[in-house]
């Protein structure tokens, strides 16, 4: 229990931030220049600290694993950010908005951060809108709102349907500013391979030059992970296809505990999988059901075309079983749904994976040209990917991963357990508790990188004696040997299977008993069965090539290695959190009518784990948390 | 000027964006020549007298070296700087595609060939000048007063059938360079616009077609004066 | 959807480094679903070469749904193929026919080295932003974002210039390997807000020179960059950027 210091600070939760911020330890300017701090990840939340940082006068060295910091994950978010600005009017405050997100998060988030993430979340509009992001605007000139799911208010600010596009191509230009002023030194296409800790602080970091196969070692005073989910656990994913858990699954590994990894959230309207070919997953905004009908055919195995199945023989059972909020049911909800229809085999399209989204009624009130208004373009690229006109042919959709709320353990200063290392965005824990609004994941990432870690890195460093290290130090020295260790073992064992056909089978298990419902007996069946592929893994891969040039690969191999034991803890965390609550949902833990059904007697905490070796039992740490400020209730959208 | 100042032109100069609107101007005085060119070559069509009067008119007049002068240095400049940017742009692409496809909603023929319809149109320029500038002399006299016949010598270069040929290709030819190059020297220059552009567009296809037609079809009528 | 699949002849450029020479090199491929997407069809390919004993071909790609700007073929002579907005990872194979061949090449520009097989080095685009593609703010300065309203029809034509994923097809499709549309999307976006107009100057000024420097070609008003742009970026945004240089070149004292 003495692992997890979540150091919130004194006081009402409304001046917790301001105190901490005044009880910081600073660093002087002059001195500022004398720390260097590496940066893993150039999304909105690693992004926004590299450029932070460097403006501070920190030197910063900045990895990413594309071509182009540009180009990070964080890029595909489509709808838009919140913020408690009010401009609408409508009665937003920063009070309600840490209120919906603590209520959404279903109460497994920390007041604390979630209060200071509503109240940095205005200034991040300022910030955005100083560089330059071009939100939508009104005539008059003021900035333009929209409303978003699980709120009354309108707080969410757009950029067309590329708001994430647009908030990280702010943050990389404020990055790239600091790169020519030499603040900031980039290393493009590279991959963590391991976190160095000397003396039980972070000191630095291995990587792969993925263009020179080189193995190179990094040193710094701190270490700043923002590397993104692990929603590629499951193979298909909305994340993009670089997207991996790696260097956080180092860091656990190195000693950092892993947050309710059981915590994934699932899209209700994907495009579905086409075939086994298939790569990813896309999403399409949640908008469309404002006006699209979920339906199945009532009958098991209907191959009929959709347009030929009478009214009286479709099952809208969305608006069956949830007549007040319909084909609005919340995310986890409504795919929970769909799922049971496909499992019941009524599901539609020639894999039997999919539901019907429809907008023949929706085209026949409002007219094809106020749908087309409303939601041209998302029309225009299912079209572009499924080859069928969703004006004449009812959508096919079918839920997807989409995000996790899960990851390393941060304290209230985002430092994990490991001194030196801290871990910002998507890859850790989160605010979001066990469910993540809409728009709030882009708000956490920026609120991080701008405003938090600008602070708690600074006391950090001013409260710590640091040893002159250089690279050749021995824990330096040890990870490149494990470094290169890995990558020779990966390339010699010269198996039968390709590295994708492990990944989809571990994509298989995953999405099968730790997907959208999950049981004791399927949670047991999948850890059992990821540990015999990691066997099998470890005995068959096939890895082609030269460690010396590109080899995409190696690459990802590494990173499904990594997935082999991530996705066991997964199922593991799933198993021992006995309740359903936001993304995780438990077969044996619901109301009468299939409800989600809490344990706040028992689970009202963070499960924190810590590494015990790759075939060994973790240690399962507990935060407890409590609730001063939004008391504990129940979701319900009957 | 200041250093600073100085400093800034020259880069200027040297810019691809300096430099193409360099290209954007002189092109368009050099269209602004054809047009008085045109205007006029079409004295021919009135007479022998009136085409060579202005034709006398105009070369005894002193000022016609400076404007020669001028027009040889746009045209040179042009010219030059067309060569550097040719190259420059073959030096961007460095390795070649094994397959290259024009999209076909952007690039015309006319905007794909300016370097070689703009080398024909050197050719025909130096041809032009020997044929006619420095061609036969002939002399007349009208209104008393003895000048060259340069009429003669244009009835007489257009009487062989290959010279017309010649020439309508070589006018064929222009209309495709100015065809690109007028509305392309408003992009250049920064002059874009919804509302102005489409019009450029039909004003640079009806200013090649009129220039080009319009020296033709001179060209024909000498042809048929034979 | 449908059940048929089909055979194609692949020519793909295959390039071991950027040190090495490269060759197109023919492949077969079998059993081509036409749901799956352009790179699928290559990853299908992938997991055969593998399985045969060859490399795999190397090539960006990353979101897969048209956004992030990292994926990158010349596909039968076209930056991202031959329909229009649309990123190689977004075509699909229903496009093609049993038995077409298709030529895959990598995007080609002097300031684009091959890195290998189809991937390509792209950074100059980071360069050309680095010299001026930003708003000097630091984190603190701001005001309240409604503190200077801007026009609807100024924000939204610079959301049209902003909508640029930086992929390069611009470049690879320029006969000259220009980098006009690139720059020109940056610098009309900023251009056009008040809170860009202040350095609008000396971002023309040093982003025009840093793409000079790079190597990419001069612009000749063909407009094929437009054309092969994905996200539509419209050609006045070059015309801008001449104005916004020639300004800046000539008002202006510092650029």
């Amino acid at each position: 229990m003495t692992k997890l210091d979540s150091k919130i600070p004194e006081g009402p939760v409304e001046k917790k931030w301001q105190n901490a911020k005044f009880n910081y330890k600073l660093v002087n300017p002059a001195n500022k220049r004398k720390y260097n701090v590496i940066v893993v990840g150039t999304g909105l939340a690693g992004g926004a600290a590299a450029a932070t940082l460097a403006e501070l006068g920190y030197n910063v060295l900045n990895f990413c694993i594309q071509d182009s910091p540009r180009r990070a994950h964080s890029i595909a978010a489509q709808g838009g950010i919140n913020a408690a600005k009010n401009y609408p009017n409508d009665g937003d405050s920063i009070w309600r908005l840490f209120y919906d997100t603590v209520k959404g998060g279903d109460f497994r988030s920390r007041e604390a951060n979630v209060y200071r993430l509503a109240e940095v979340s205005n200034n991040i509009i300022d910030q955005c809108v100083a560089q330059g992001v071009p939100f939508a605007r009104d005539y008059g000139g003021y900035l333009a709102n929209r409303s978003f799911g699980g709120a009354q208010v309108s707080r969410t600010f757009y950029a067309k349907g590329q708001t994430g596009q647009q908030l990280l191509l702010g943050a990389y230009s404020s990055l790239m500013r600091q790169v020519d002023k030499g603040k900031v030194k980039m290393y493009t296409r590279r991959e963590i391979l391991d976190i160095v800790i000397v003396d039980g602080k972070a000191r630095g970091v291995i990587s792969r030059n993925l263009v020179t196969g080189e193995i190179e070692k990094f040193e710094a005073h701190a270490v700043i992970l923002a590397t993104g989910g692990y929603g590629n656990v499951y193979f298909l994913s909305t994340n993009a296809m670089a997207s991996n858990g790696g260097a956080a699954w180092k860091a656990y590994k190195k000693g950092a505990c892993f947050a309710n990894p059981c915590f994934t959230q699932i899209h209700p309207t994907c495009i579905p999988v086409h075939g086994e070919n298939q790569s990813k997953l896309t999403l399409m905004s949640e908008s469309l059901r404002n006006d699209g009908r979920v339906w199945v055919p009532k009958a098991k195995g209907d191959k009929r075309h959709p347009t030929e199945i009478p009214e009286d023989e479709r099952d809208y059972y969305l608006e069956r079983v949830y007549p007040s909020f319909g084909n609005l049911a919340p995310r986890d909800v409504s795919s929970r749904q769909a799922k049971y229809r496909v499992d019941e085999g009524k599901g539609v399209g020639s894999t039997g994976v999919a539901v019907y989204l429809d907008f023949a009624d929706a085209i026949k009130r409002d007219g094809r040209d106020a749908i087309e208004a409303r939601y041209g373009n998302l029309f225009e690229m299912y079209e572009r990917i499924t080859g069928e006109n969703p004006y004449k042919i009812p959508m096919r959709i079918y839920p997807a991963v989409h995000y996790t709320m899960g990851g390393l353990w941060v304290d209230y200063n985002l430092q994990s357990t490991v001194d030196g290392l801290f871990v910002l965005g998507e890859a850790n824990f989160s605010d979001h508790g066990a469910n993540r609004l809409g728009a709030s994941a882009l708000m956490q990432g920026l609120a991080d990188g701008y405003f938090v870690i600008p602070y708690t890195l600074g006391n950090y460093l001013a409260s710590h004696k640091f040893d002159k290290i250089e690279t050749n130090h021995p824990e330096f020295e040890k990870a490149y040997q494990d470094a290169q260790g890995l990558t020779k073992k990966l390339l010699s064992i010269k198996g039968q299977r390709t590295v994708d056909t492990f990944h989809k089978a571990l994509g298989q298990i995953m999405w099968e008993y730790v997907g959208m419902s999950r049981n004791k007996a399927g949670l047991e069946k999948a850890i059992k069965e990821i540990q015999q592929l990691r066997k099998e893994f470890w005995e068959d891969v096939n890895v082609p090539g030269d460690p010396n040039i590109v080899n995409t690969e190696l690459e990802k191999a590494a990173r499904v290695a990594d997935f082999l034991e991530l996705g066991e803890l997964m199922a593991r965390d799933a198993l021992n959190r006995e309740e359903s609550c936001g993304g995780h949902f438990r077969d044996e833990y619901q109301t009468e009518d299939g409800e989600a059904k809490r344990n706040d007697q028992d689970f009202c905490h963070v499960a924190a784990w810590e590494f015990t070796g790759v075939d060994k039992e973790p240690v399962r740490h507990t935060e407890a948390l409590d609730f001063p400020n939004v008391p504990l209730a129940t979701r319900s959208y009957k | 000027m200041s250093q600073a100042a100085t400093k800034s032109l020259r880069v200027y100069f040297s810019s691809s964006i300096g430099k193409k609107q360099i290209m954007a101007v002189t092109g368009l005085a050099l269209c602004g020549f054809l047009v008085s060119h045109l205007l006029g070559n079409l004295l021919i069509l009135v007479g022998a007298d009136a085409f060579n009067f202005y034709a006398y008119k105009l070369t005894s007049n002193n000022l016609i070296y400076v404007a020669e002068a001028g027009l040889a240095f746009i045209f040179l400049l042009h010219l030059f700087l067309a060569l550097n940017l040719t190259l420059q742009n073959k030096m961007a692409r460095q390795d070649g595609y094994y397959m290259k496809k024009r999209t076909g909603r952007g690039a015309t023929l006319a905007s794909s060939t300016m370097p070689y319809t703009g080398f024909v149109i050197l050719v025909f320029l130096i041809l032009h000048l020997i044929q006619f500038k420095f061609g036969p002399v002939y002399s007349t006299v009208v209104d008393g007063v003895e000048m060259r016949d340069l009429y003669r010598t244009v009835i007489e270069y257009f009487a062989a059938p290959l010279n017309l040929t010649w020439y309508i290709f070589a006018m064929t030819v222009m209309a495709f360079h100015v065809g690109h190059g007028f509305s392309s020297t408003f992009q250049s220059l920064g002059f874009n616009h919804p509302k102005y552009t489409p019009t450029i567009k039909k004003l640079g296809l009806a200013y090649s077609l009129v220039v080009a037609l319009g020296f033709a079809g001179i060209s024909l009528f000498c042809f048929f004066q034979n | 959807m449908s059940d048929k699949t089909m055979m194609l002849n692949l020519k793909i450029w295959r390039q071991r480094t950027n040190k090495h020479k490269g060759e197109m090199v023919d492949y077969k491929l079998d059993g081509v679903s036409p749901d799956m997407s352009f790179l699928e069809m290559i990853d299908m390919l992938n997991e055969k070469l593998i399985r045969d004993g060859d490399d795999p071909i190397a090539f960006d790609h990353d979101c897969r749904e048209g956004i992030c700007g990292m994926c990158s073929l010349m596909i039968d002579g076209q930056a991202h193929g031959p329909q229009a907005l649309t990123t190689t990872c977004q075509l699909h194979m229903r496009h093609y026919n049993d038995g077409d061949t298709i030529v895959v090449e990598p995007f080609r520009a002097k300031a684009f080295p091959v890195v290998k097989d189809l991937m390509v080095d792209r950074s100059a685009f980071d360069r050309v932003i680095q010299a001026g593609g930003y708003n000097s703010i630091a984190v603190g300065n701001a005001p309240d974002a409604n503190a200077i309203p801007i026009s609807k029809e100024n924000a939204d034509l610079a959301m049209d210039a902003a909508a640029c994923i930086g992929c390069g097809a611009c470049v690879a499709s320029c006969p000259n390997a220009s980098a006009m549309l690139f720059a020109s999307a940056k610098i009309s976006q900023f251009a056009l807000l008040p809170q860009g107009q202040k350095e609008a100057a000396r971002r023309a000024s040093s982003m025009v020179a840093s793409m000079d420097i790079e190597g990419f070609g001069n612009c000749t008003n063909h407009a094929e960059c437009e054309a092969s742009c994905p996200k539509g970026i419209n050609l006045s945004n070059i015309a801008r950027m001449n104005r916004e240089y020639f300004k800046a070149k000539f008002t202006n004292n510092e650029a």
